[in-house]
Parts: C-alpha cells; sequence; structure tokens
C-alpha cells in the first residue's frame, strides 16, 4: 500500500541498507589474503573471555530487570485495577513519573541517590549504619535503575490488560468460592496473557540494548555489552568487533521479538 | 465546511515552525562564514578560559571574530578529523580554522596533507616554541603546544603528612593504606591513563611506543605491568572501583572517600578555587613524571579561514596570552619559560618542571583494552 | 516431602495470620506507597537538593549551605544553552514530522489487510532495537555523502527514525479500535475518504494520537546516541549535553541542567495524565 512506503522506506534507507552492509561486513573475514565470508568473527566473540562474559553478564541483568520489573509492575497494576481510594490515586500519580525522566537523568539521580557518602549512606549514618553494600557501579545497580526506568512502560501495559477483564469474571470466581490466589492464577493470568506477553518481550527487547543506564551505573567489569561495544568502537579502534557484537545484540533481540509476535498472534487468532 | 479549515492550518503550523527552525539555524551558520572557526578539545576549565578569557580579549585586540566549537574530552574528534579529510579529498576547503587534539592524531593523518607547515613567516611566535618538545616531534613537526598541562598527584594533607616523590612510592603507600586511592577508568580519562601509562614505561622502554611505529609484539613487555596493576586491586577504592572520569574522581578526593589519587594539575588547580575542594588536598609532582602533553594545534591547509586561524594561533603563543593559559590553567605555557615574565617563573616553579609523552594512538588503544581485560578484570 | 511440606505450610499459615488482621492487611497499601514513592522520588529530591548546593560534603545530610550559584554556570555556558534552543527545535519539528508521514500508514495497518502487513509493522521494532553505535560506520558514511553529518536535518532525520515505532503502533492500534460502521455510515451519506478521515476518524482517534504524539516527542527529545553521532561536535542536543556535565561538571551543574531538561517532559505529563490510562498504549503494541 502506498501510504505505508514513506515511513518504511525511511527506515529502510537510515536503519536496515546500513544494519545490512555492517552486517555484512562483520562477515568479511581475511583468510589466506582473500576476502571469504565466514562467522569467524563471531566465533572469535565466543572464544574471547572478555567478550562471552559480557553477553551472559548481559543476559543476566536483562532477566533480572525484566523479571523484577514485572513482578512489581504487575502488583501495581492489580491493586490499581481492584482498588478504589486515596492509596490508589497516588500509586497511579507516581509510576508514571519515571516515563517522563530522561534515562540520563535517571541514572545521574540513581548514582547520587545511592554512592558511597551520597544520599542514602549520609542516612544511614545518621541512625548508626556505618556499612552499606555497594548499590551502585554495579549489576546490582543497573537492575535498580533499569527497574525505575521501566515500571511505567510495563504497569500500563499490564493495567490495560486486566482493564479489559470484566468484573463479572472475578466475582464469579469468587461466588464459586476461589481464594485471592487461585482467582490470579486461574482467572487474571490467563487472561492477560497477551498484556504479559507484550510487557516481557519488550522489556527484554528494551533493557537489552539500553546503553546509558549500563555506562553510568555499571562497574568496570564484567560490563554490559552495549558498553563493551562503544569502548571497541572508540576506545580500542576495532569497529569490527564493535559491530559484531551489535549484529549478536540484535539477534538476540530479534529472538525476544520473535516470542513476542508468535505470542500475540497465537493469542489473538484464539490459540491458547 | 469549517473543519476543511483544518488541513491547511496544519500546513501553515508545520510550515511556520520549519521556517522557523532554518531561521535559527541559519543564523549561527552565516555567522560562521566571516569569523575563525576555532575547534579545540579538553576539559570544561579550557573551555571556561577560551569563552571568558581568550576569544573575547583576543577580538578586542584585534577585531577579528573568533567562533569556538568546543570538543569536550575530544568527543567527535573522529568525525571533524574526517571532515576535514574528506574536504581535502573532494578538493574543498574546510571550514576548521584551528584544530586542537592530541599530538599523536595530527600525526596519523598527516600522511593525507592535511595540515599547513607553521613557519617564522606564517606564525611569528612560533619561534618562541622549543621543537624538541614532545607535541612537536610526535605531531611531525604539524602541531605547536600552546598550553602544557601534566597529570600530578593529588593528596589529602589533612591524613597524609608527607607525600610519596616516586612511581613505587605511590605503589607501597596504596598497598599500606587499601581503599585510599583510586584512579579514573582509563578508558574515560586522561589522568587514569597517566597512571596506566607510567605503569607500562617502568617496565618498558618508553621511546619503544611513543613514535610512529606500532609493532604488537612488543606489547609483551608490558606484561609485568599490568600484573602490578591488577595485584592492587585490593587495595584500590571499593575493592576496584575506577570510576568514569577526572571530575569523578575529584569528587571523591573531595567527599574524602579516597586520600590520594592523579588528577591534571589544572583541573585540580580550578577545583581547588571554586571551593569543590577542600583547601587540605594539595598537589605535587612525582618522578618519574606522569604523562601530559596531550594537546597540539594544527591549521589545516584547506582551511576557509585560514588567515584568521594563523593570526589566532601567534597571538595566542604571546606572553601576555600564554600567562592567562598559565594562570588559569596552572600548567605550562607552550613558549619557553624564557620567554615568560618572572613573576610567572616562580609561582611554578615546582609543579610544571617535566612530563612524560604519551604513546601513540594504536598503542594507547591497546593499553586501554588490555587495562580492562586483564586490570578491570574482564578476562582474557 | 510431605512432612517438610506440612511442616512448611504450618509456618507459613503462621505467618497469615497477620493477614487476617485488618489493620495489618489495611496498611500493608500504604506501606507498599511509601516504599515505592521513597524508591521513585527519592533519586529525584537528592537531585534537587544538588541543584541548590553551594557546598555539601559528607556527612552532612543537607547541603553546609544553600545557593544558586551554580544556575548562572548553566546559563552562561554558551554550549549549554545552545543545546537547550537546539533540543526545542528539533524535537517538536521531527514529532510534527513523523506524524505527517505515520498517521497515513498507521491507518493503513489498521484499516487494510495485506500480506506480510504484520512482518511490516513488525519491523519497525528494529529502529530501536539495533545497536546505534554497530551503525556509526554506516550512517556516518552515508550522511556524509548526503552532506547531512553535523547538520540541522541530519539530526531531525536520525531522531525521526527512532519515533516511528510510536507515531505507527499505537496510531493503528488506536485506529483498529474505531468501529468501521462510523466511517462507512458517513461515506453513505456521501462523504469523501479525505472528509471522512478528517471529521470522523481523526476526532474520535484523537486521544489516542496524543499518546503517540506524547511518546514520539520524548524518544525525540531523549535521543542521545544517534545526535552524538550525526550532530556531535556542532550540533549537540540537551541529552548529549547532559552526558558532558554528568562526567565532566560539578555534581551541582548535573543537578542544575536536569531540572532544566525534565521540565517540558513534566509539563507533558501534567496535560498527559489522563490520556495515558485510556488503554491506547496497550492497543498500540498488540500488532
Amino acid at each position: 500500500m502506498a501510504l505505508v512506503l514513506p515511513p518504511f522506506c525511511l527506515l529502510v534507507f537510515v536503519i536496515v541498507v546500513p544494519a545490512a552492509q555492517a552486517v555484512l561486513s562483520t562477515l568479511r573475514v581475511e583468510q589466506d589474503g582473500h576476502v571469504v565470508y565466514s562467522l569467524a568473527r563471531y566465533a572469535q566473540i565466543l572464544h574471547t573471555v572478555s567478550l562471552y562474559r559480557s553477553v551472559a553478564f548481559t543476559l543476566l541483568v536483562t532477566l533480572a530487570s525484566a523479571a523484577a520489573t514485572f513482578v512489581l509492575a504487575y502488583t501495581l497494576a492489580l491493586y490499581l485495577r481492584f482498588s478504589q481510594g486515596r492509596v490508589s490515586t497516588l500509586l497511579g500519580a507516581l509510576f508514571i513519573l519515571p516515563l517522563f525522566i530522561p534515562t540520563v537523568i535517571a541514572s545521574f539521580a540513581m548514582v547520587t541517590f545511592l554512592q558511597n557518602h551520597g544520599f542514602v549512606a549520609t542516612l544511614l549514618h545518621y541512625v548508626g549504619v556505618e556499612e552499606m553494600p555497594p548499590l551502585v557501579f554495579n549489576a546490582v545497580g543497573i537492575v535498580l535503575t533499569e527497574v525505575w526506568a521501566s515500571i511505567p512502560f510495563a504497569t500500563l501495559v499490564l493495567l490495560a490488560g486486566l482493564q479489559g477483564i470484566d468484573d463479572a469474571l472475578i466475582d464469579s470466581a469468587r461466588d464459586v468460592g476461589a481464594g485471592a490466589v487461585r482467582t490470579f492464577r486461574a482467572v487474571i493470568l490467563p487472561l492477560n496473557a497477551v498484556a504479559t506477553i507484550i510487557t516481557l518481550s519488550l522489556l527484554f527487547v528494551g533493557i537489552l540494548g539500553s546503553f546509558t543506564i549500563p555506562y553510568l551505573v555499571g562497574g568496570n567489569a564484567p560490563q554490559m555489552m552495549s558498553v563493551v561495544m562503544t569502548n571497541y568502537f572508540s576506545n580500542y579502534l576495532r569497529p569490527d568487533v564493535s559491530v559484531a557484537m551489535a549484529a549478536l545484540s540484535f539477534g538476540i533481540a530479534a529472538l525476544a521479538g520473535a516470542a513476542y509476535v508468535v505470542g500475540v498472534s497465537r493469542r489473538e487468532r484464539g490459540v491458547v | 465546511m469549517r473543519n476543511w479549515r483544518i488541513i491547511p492550518r496544519t500546513i501553515a503550523v508545520v510550515a511556520v515552525v520549519c521556517v522557523f527552525a532554518l531561521g535559527l539555524w541559519g543564523l549561527p551558520a552565516r555567522g560562521q562564514m566571516t569569523a575563525a572557526n576555532l575547534y579545540i578539545s579538553g576539559d570544561t576549565n579550557i573551555q571556561d578560559m577560551f569563552n571568558k578569557d581568550l576569544l573575547p580579549l583576543f577580538e578586542r585586540d584585534t577585531s577579528v571574530k573568533t567562533n569556538m566549537v568546543f570538543l569536550s574530552h575530544g568527543q567527535g574528534a573522529d568525525a571533524i578529523l574526517a571532515k576535514i579529510i574528506a574536504a581535502k579529498r573532494a578538493g574543498q576547503q574546510t571550514d576548521v580554522d584551528f584544530y586542537e587534539t592530541q599530538p599523536t592524531y595530527i600525526a596519523e593523518s598527516a600522511s593525507e596533507g592535511i595540515w599547513a607547515q607553521i613557519t617564522k613567516d606564517n606564525v611569528p611566535n612560533s619561534a618562541k616554541v622549543d621543537l624538541q618538545r614532545p607535541e612537536v616531534l610526535v605531531s611531525q613537526g604539524f602541531g605547536l603546544p600552546y598550553r602544557g598541562s601534566s597529570v600530578v598527584l593529588a593528596y589529602n594533607s589533612k591524613y597524609i603528612t608527607d607525600p610519596p616523590k616516586t612511581y613505587d612510592e605511590i605503589i607501597a603507600w596504596i598497598k599500606k593504606n587499601p581503599g585510599k586511592f583510586t584512579y579514573c577508568d582509563p578508558q574515560t580519562c586522561g589522568s587514569g591513563q597517566a597512571f596506566l601509562y607510567v605503569a607500562l614505561y617502568k617496565y618498558a622502554n618508553s621511546a619503544d611506543f611513543t613514535g610512529l611505529g606500532y609493532d604488537a609484539n612488543k606489547e609483551a613487555a608490558w606484561r609485568p605491568a599490568l600484573e602490578l596493576l591488577r595485584s592492587l586491586k585490593p587495595a584500590i577504592y571499593n575493592n576496584g572501583f575506577y570510576p568514569n572520569g577526572n571530575v569523578a574522581v575529584l569528587q571523591l578526593l573531595g567527599r574524602e572517600n579516597i586520600y590520594m589519587a592523579p588528577v591534571w594539575s589544572d583541573l585540580g588547580m580550578s577545583y581547588l578555587d571554586q571551593g569543590l575542594l577542600p583547601k587540605s588536598i594539595k598537589l605535587v609532582q612525582v618522578s618519574p613524571p606522569f604523562t601530559g602533553g596531550d594537546s597540539a594545534i594544527a591549521i589545516p591547509a584547506h582551511a576557509m579561514h585560514q588567515g584568521a586561524g594563523m593570526m589566532f594561533l601567534n597571538w595566542l603563543l604571546t606572553s601576555k596570552a600564554q600567562s592567562i593559559v598559565v594562570n588559569k590553567l596552572a600548567g605550562y605555557p607552550g613558549i619557553q619559560w624564557k620567554y615568560m615574565p618572572q613573576d610567572m617563573r616562580d609561582k611554578f616553579a615546582g609543579i610544571a618542571t617535566n612530563f612524560n609523552p604519551l604513546p601513540n594512538a594504536k598503542y594507547q588503544a591497546d593499553a586501554k583494552r588490555l587495562w580492562q581485560e586483564q586490570v578491570a578484570g574482564s578476562g582474557q | 516431602m510431605t512432612a517438610v511440606a506440612s511442616a512448611l505450610r504450618e509456618r507459613v499459615g503462621g505467618l497469615l495470620w497477620f493477614w487476617s488482621i485488618g489493620a495489618f492487611r489495611r496498611t500493608l497499601p500504604w506501606l507498599f506507597l511509601a516504599g515505592l514513592a521513597v524508591f521513585i522520588l527519592g533519586p529525584l529530591l537528592s537531585l534537587i537538593l544538588w541543584a541548590f548546593a553551594g557546598q555539601w560534603f559528607y556527612p552532612a545530610l543537607l547541603p553546609d549551605e544553600f545557593s544558586l550559584k551554580w544556575w548562572p554556570v548553566v546559563f552562561g555556558n554558551r554550549s549549554v544553552v545552545a543545546s537547550i534552543q537546539n533540543s526545542l527545535v528539533t524535537a517538536p519539528v521531527v514529532t510534527l514530522l513523523s506524524a505527517v508521514i505515520c498517521l497515513p500508514a498507521a491507518y493503513a495497518f489498521a484499516r487494510f489487510q495485506f500480506p506480510g502487513r504484520r512482518a511490516l509493522l513488525l519491523s519497525f521494532l528494529s529502529a530501536n532495537s539495533f545497536p546505534k553505535i554497530g551503525l556509526y560506520i554506516s550512517i556516518a558514511t552515508l550522511f556524509y555523502r548526503l552532506h547531512l553529518m553535523t547538520t540541522y536535518w541530519g539530526v531531525v532525520l536520525i531522531q525521526l527514525v527512532g519515533t516511528l515505532l510510536f507515531m505507527i503502533w499505537i496510531p493503528a492500534g488506536t485506529f483498529r479500535g474505531i468501529n468501521r460502521s462510523l466511517e462507512e455510515a458517513a461515506r453513505d451519506v456521501g462523504a469523501s475518504g479525505l472528509r471522512t478521515f478528517f471529521q470522523i476518524t481523526l476526532p474520535i482517534a484523537m486521544p489516542g494520537l496524543l499518546v503517540a504524539g506524547l511518546f514520539a516527542f520524548l524518544a525525540a527529545f531523549d535521543e542521545a546516541q544517534g545526535t552524538l553521532i550525526v550532530g556531535s561536535p556542532n550540533y549537540i542536543t540537551m541529552p548529549v549535553m547532559m552526558y558532558t556535565l554528568v562526567l565532566n561538571y560539578p555534581q551541582p551543574v548535573g543537578a542544575v541542567f536536569s531540572i532544566l531538561l525534565t521540565l517540558p517532559s513534566l509539563v507533558l505529563l501534567l496535560l498527559a495524565q489522563r490520556l495515558l490510562r485510556q488503554g491506547y498504549l496497550a492497543a498500540g503494541y498488540t500488532l
């Protein structure tokens, strides 16, 4: 359809073609003076200790952040859906706030708040607690900040899904004598499956590719893939490795994206 | 019928915004045509010095307008170099009339023929510069230094009464006082790099790495240095935390999280002046000195306003401008000390003695990577 | 196993005794609210304090001296002011352009079924999931050839690409939710396609489109990676400037600029609060 062409052409021109070029360049390897197409570079990445550790670390942090955000967001969404009153209104205003704070600022704020001799440490010092476990410049800091930044989106989507569930269904479940947990497991969870899939997969893709938070809040080693990529490009003058890692990161994200599509289309077509 | 006006109205709004945007963008562009464009890298104290002191004074003295494009920490430097090279290859002029960057980057791109040769004829004051200075030599004679700052050792005199004077003494102090020393991640700042490079020079010959040649096999000589740095990990602040950037280290010093660290002499002095560091923090040079000399000016051969660029460089090398530079940055001048007023020479006798040159760009890249892998612990 | 299980159940059951006390149940939400408030507002509060701190050394709980001295430092800095101007001039233009290009496409996605529709929709996710640093060389080469490097329109272009996702998915979901019969009824009375769109569809879809516009604006406003590649060092926007300020300036300066950078977003927050909860976001993400 002609209407679809303008944005699609833009996408192809500015992202898809350069990405394809970049990936192709990573497949070109010099062997005995000839240029061959092979996955040698990727094999090399997976054999380099610092690089595969970084991949593993990235996956770990991403999964942990996504899980933590999901649990927190679902709790929030459930509360907002099924309760009225002051707490509900206040929570409603509160959880959206991080959406409007740019990630650079969020990272800076988190560091200022949680660092050694920072705000929280000073508070603890006043109640006599001197030792505080390091909460920034490590994986914990990255997870905390990612959760902070991802709560609004996750909650909004889950909440919308929950709002699509008829009150009558909940009431009838209660009439049959099901407790809160049982109702959640048997009624809410399945009916909200689409929103769940959307949230989990997009959380994963978003956190996997984030740069600012790991760069400002992360530690010296291990590092997330986005930071390593940038270092290989600007500091070590090895753009080929940088691009290969980018392609790898995109590949992992694409898997999550595929899960997203499959999940959503199956649900939509009614194939549970 | 009323609602049809939505379309032309929306178009009108969009058009107005676009014109407004183009206008705002167009104005500076037109301004650039008549002024000298100075591309300057460095930290924020350098930016302030140019903005507040040097540029207004120059414009008053010579009535030539200037326009500074500031590259914070050299960010965007590759884009500018690429721009200059692309213009040369296309046979066009470039809008970069004056470029400050690391001498080694000037040397790297010299083969493209993009730099003008600076001589006594086009820049008379260049005669005041010692042509044996590392910045001139490393940049293949195309770069001139207008300032020199060096990394020095900052320490908190409240807790340290007898500061280390040599590199070995620093290492010994670190081991005896665990958790009170760190240096910034060499991938993010020069002071951390200095600490790394001087360790490398301790065990290997610095001359091997500061010229133009590159041989990856020579890096095997770095092994003892990297092992030394790695062995320091438990004694480094927070069990091996290397912060991001020069300023982060200064902040740790200020909050008394650490008692000693390598810092840039100019940044340190300016923080002391602004009250961002307590007065108990002192700066001292060690022996052999940390690296420095990371700045040199080069003028593109095909610069659009080359005359203006050279005029500015010449003015910058007068003892008046150099006094401002030295005062503001607490470093050393680009011209030889004998051309500086006596009171300056006395004031900075202690700190501004000497510095070690930097390795060339390729070795720097490898050093940073090996540091990340072996010292920071990413694994190798 | 069952002995352990029953012992566990007993223990947990003991804890659940608390649950049966109404008072405890009633305070739990308040505790949750308090905890969340500390988590979300705490970091922002400490930042606000830093913006007004003349001097603040550990272990003072509040700044040793309050002062506005860092605000002139920020406003007096030419590059900082330039970056604010640049951001305010690029983001709205990008959002408008995005709307112009994407809304017709969103409508097509919503109303017409064609082969590859879902794949096409999904492809827009790629713009936001391929790390931009990996595209540095390719984009730089492309933009150099088009003379867009370090120019205003180059930055607009790269920011535009990042907003496509929001300007297509969310409106598509919104349009899909509008009952076709409304449009058909208008068509039956003789209204043309365009007229139906502007007088029937658009007004109903407006809330969802505003949500899309909001996300697109935020995406453009916060875009740092691409702008750094294309614009630096001549054309710097607020987020790019923020990196520099956070890393290279004293803490209070970063704090002051944070407040400035957040202000436009917060204004939007106040205006869009209600809109966000009406499910347009979720509708957009269900392809």
